[in-house]
């Protein structure tokens, strides 16, 4: 469980970012304790991937403070990519390298030393079913072992925060109740988690906490039960449908299937 | 790896180069780390337009470098030149070569957003891994400095009044230039991306590799272009004092050095995060001119017909889009770039003779051009950036191929050959007349049409369908070699024996026109064969699930 009096794993304080002259967020503010697995949530195109690349070091703001167990970003970039673990939201890898050698890398790049780097590497090939395709080229992977693997890369080195971008994208069923159970696991261990997904009822289950981003602004921020109590709405969905003005799905979902008929 | 491998190896990786390493801010862990990733990404021929040559590309290009100088090399020796003129040719010769292929490497190298994605969020400082990719730049060095200069540096030793140190100094010479230039491409690149945002920096990327060409070109034709311009251009004498000379050469050394030095920096900076901000960042919006459309669904259905209008109009937009936008097929266009220009430098230079008239015209070397052009697009048209995209192409059926190959021709047609030869006939018939003006756009007409019949089927399967496979180069160069001879034989003929006489020119015209019919209907025929045959190939690929690395 997250502890209210630990300093911030992560803070955001008044954040801006824009791409060349499209502002992207606007005022972002918000703290992430350790321990904590906290869900964001939005439509696309809303900024969630902008806000995990600015935590990762990827992007710059434009104007704001971002510090990461308390190290500012960007001044501290180095610092702060040895105690995070990312998963982006696209399985990019190098696609010539086997399975194995890709783990090799990520944990070789953050100095894990190597009987333990062998181990964890066993350990988690063993615990996505992906042993006997450890000597397969990741271009042989299918999307789910893909996104397998860049799981595992980003947990290597144990870090402290995690950041995943749509980590159940591709999964089956098995794998995905296995990494929740994982984070949850994770998170009870101390760990920060921001997770950002699209799927809210596995955000409902297994967040305590929900930031809402629409437009680039936020626009809700705490547990799953007081955004309900405050919108008066019974699920999650409802809450989200309400605060992001997506009511008029039926009248698109309408005009598509009269197009397709004419 | 043998024992004399590894113990070279764990000599340079010990503690004295780890230390050197660690004063320039290089970590020299994550540095060896990099340089055996970039060293077994590349011989898997992993991103193979972007770690740039492999081992086998860069042993079949030294080979042919190795004898291109050797003959250079043999006939200075013979003909006893003076050792300044041969040291000047060849550090000439590696300069200039040396540029081209480091520029293009740099730009591989370093404009990689898909290892900007997997590494920008690694604990790498920008020290360690533009040290790594120098490192990576200097295997490029390792094999074309030795081809370019050792045979020369070598043969040097016999030249009248050289000393018996004349090959180590040539070669020392040849291997500082080397370095140099990398460092000079690395510093361009660092420039580039400070400068410019990252949605903008492979469009950047591309013009920086395409300028020695264009300065090439330009530096070779603009005194004829002035002179057709009836331009003069004076440069003034200045008496400057030596000292005042001297200072100024000063001053640009040390503006130079700056720059330099300032580049690098850039580089090693945030580097690896702008790049992979490139596919972060938002690209251009495409225009979307209507005008353009409409002409394109019309010429789409001259060459689709009824009832393959729309697959042909796909075939056709397809092309045209992609053409402008898919980055690494841009990039095989540039060794392109002095064929393209020559509709324009022709006109410079050749239209004010009429083939007609006796003495040669340039003109003559137009629909050879178009040719070349032609040959150069229907070997690089199947390969690009996007290749990942054909799955789409799965799920259409077969039938649709007949009409989509009818549009990829028509816009081939249309953008090759049409409109330069609009252009071309627009200026000739001011500076010709009508009668020799037409009859020799006919005659180019119906040779390039030719050409383009006979190129096609060397599009080997689908448009922009695979990854860019840069070992083809080796192959193609003697290919054109060869072209380019059988092109001179034509260019005679015409001179000599055709545009003598006008009803001939229109005899061989319509021969011509009759045999590029024929062959453009086989071509397109081998075409829709090819493409079918690569999507049978992609799609069972994408069944063979598990391919070891042993």
């Amino acid at each position: 469980m997250a502890n209210p009096t630990a300093s911030p794993a992560v803070e955001f304080q008044q954040v801006n970012f824009a791409y060349d002259r499209a502002s992207v967020l606007h005022n972002i503010s918000f703290a992430l304790r350790p321990g904590e697995i906290v869900g964001l949530l939005g439509p696309n195109g809303a900024g969630k991937s902008t806000t995990i690349k600015l935590i990762a070091g990827l992007l710059v703001p434009s104007s704001g403070a971002i510090t990461v167990a308390g190290l500012p970003l960007p001044e501290k970039a180095i610092a702060v990519k040895q105690i995070i673990g990312y998963v982006p939201e696209t399985a990019v890898v190098f696609e010539s390298l086997t399975g194995q050698e890709f783990l090799e890398l990520c944990g070789r790049l953050h100095n894990v030393p190597q009987d333990s780097l062998q181990a964890r590497i066993r350990d988690i090939l063993e615990t996505f079913s992906l042993t006997s395709e450890r000597i397969s080229r990741l271009d042989s992977y299918s999307k789910g072992m893909r996104q397998k693997i860049l799981i595992g890369a980003a947990l290597l080195h144990n870090p402290e925060i995690i950041l995943l971008d749509e980590p159940l994208s591709g999964l089956d069923v098995n794998a995905a109740i296995l990494i929740k159970d994982l984070l949850a696991a994770l998170a009870a261990d101390g760990k920060t988690i921001l997770y950002s997904s699209h799927v809210l009822d596995v955000v409902e289950r297994i967040c305590d906490r929900v930031l809402i981003i629409h437009q680039g602004a936020l626009i809700a921020d705490g547990s799953a039960d007081s955004l309900k109590a405050s919108t008066h709405e019974a699920t999650l969905e409802d809450v989200f449908r309400n605060l992001t003005h997506t009511n008029s799905v039926d009248t698109g979902v309408a005009r598509i299937v009269e197009a397709l008929r004419s | 790896m043998n024992p004399l491998e590894r113990w070279f190896r764990a000599a340079v990786r010990g503690t004295a180069v780890s230390r050197l390493l660690r004063r320039f801010d290089i970590d020299p862990h994550r540095y060896w780390l990099l340089t055996d990733l970039f060293s077994e990404l590349t011989e898997r021929r992993e991103m193979f337009g972007h770690l740039g040559r492999d081992g086998v590309s860069l042993r079949t290009a030294s080979l042919f470098y190795s004898v291109l100088t050797g003959l250079i090399s043999l006939v200075q020796v013979l003909l006893g030149v003076s050792t300044r003129t041969y040291i000047g040719t060849f550090l000439g010769l590696s300069g200039f070569l040396l540029f081209t292929i480091l520029l293009s490497e740099t730009a591989n190298s370093l404009v990689n957003p898909v290892e900007g994605v997997v590494l920008a969020h690694q604990p790498i400082n920008g020290a360690t891994y533009t040290a790594a990719k120098l490192t990576h730049l200097l295997r490029v060095l390792a094999y074309t400095v030795p081809a370019l200069n050792l045979i020369p540096a070598l043969a040097g030793f016999f030249l009248p009044h050289a000393t018996w140190s004349y090959p180590l100094l040539h070669f020392t010479a040849a291997s500082l230039l080397g370095l140099l230039l990398a460092l000079c491409c690395c510093a361009l690149f660092g420039w580039l991306i400070r400068l410019f945002p990252p949605a903008r920096l492979k469009i950047v990327g591309q013009v920086a590799e395409s300028a020695p060409l264009l300065l090439l070109l330009f530096a070779s034709n603009v005194t004829r272009i002035f002179r057709a311009l009836d331009l003069k251009v004076r440069l003034g004498h200045f008496d400057l004092p030596p000292a005042t000379l001297h200072a100024l050469q000063a001053a640009l050394a040390v503006l130079a050095l700056g720059a330099l030095v300032f580049g690098l920096r850039a580089l090693s900076g945030d580097y690896l995060v702008r790049v992979s901000a490139i596919m972060h960042a938002r690209g251009a919006k495409a225009s979307a001119r209507r005008g353009k459309t409409r002409l394109a669904a019309f010429i789409a259905r001259l060459a689709g017909g009824a009832q393959d209008n729309q697959p042909a109009r796909a075939g056709f937009e397809y092309v045209r889009r992609l053409a402008f936008r898919d980055w690494q097929f841009r990039r095989q266009l540039i060794p392109m770039l002095p064929f393209a220009s020559a509709p324009v430098v022709l006109l410079f230079t050749g239209a004010r003779k009429s083939p007609f008239e006796g003495p040669f015209s340039a003109m003559h070397i137009l629909p050879h051009a178009i040719g070349t052009i032609a040959f150069f697009i229907c070997t690089v048209l199947a390969f690009g950036s996007d290749y990942k995209g054909n799955w789409i192409f799965l799920c259409v059926p077969n039938t649709t191929f007949h009409g989509f190959v009818r549009g990829v021709h028509a816009f081939l047609c249309f953008s090759l050959i049409v409109i330069p030869h609009a252009a071309v006939y627009a200026v000739l018939l001011y500076q010709w007349g009508p009668r020799d003006a037409s009859i020799f756009i006919a005659f180019s007409l119906a040779a390039s049409f030719f050409y383009l019949a006979l190129t096609l089927p060397l599009v080997e399967g689908l448009p922009f369908g695979q990854p860019v496979d840069t070992s083809r180069g080796a192959v193609l160069l003697p290919i054109m070699i060869g072209c380019g001879l059988v092109m001179s034989m034509v260019v005679a003929l015409q001179h000599y024996v055709l545009f003598h006489s006008r009803p001939l020119v229109c005899a061989v015209t319509l021969l011509t026109a009759t045999a590029a019919v024929i062959l453009t209907r086989r071509g397109l025929d081998t075409f829709e064969v090819a493409i079918r045959y690569h999507l049978g190939q992609t799609s069972q690929e994408s069944t063979l699930l598990y391919k070891e690395v042993l």
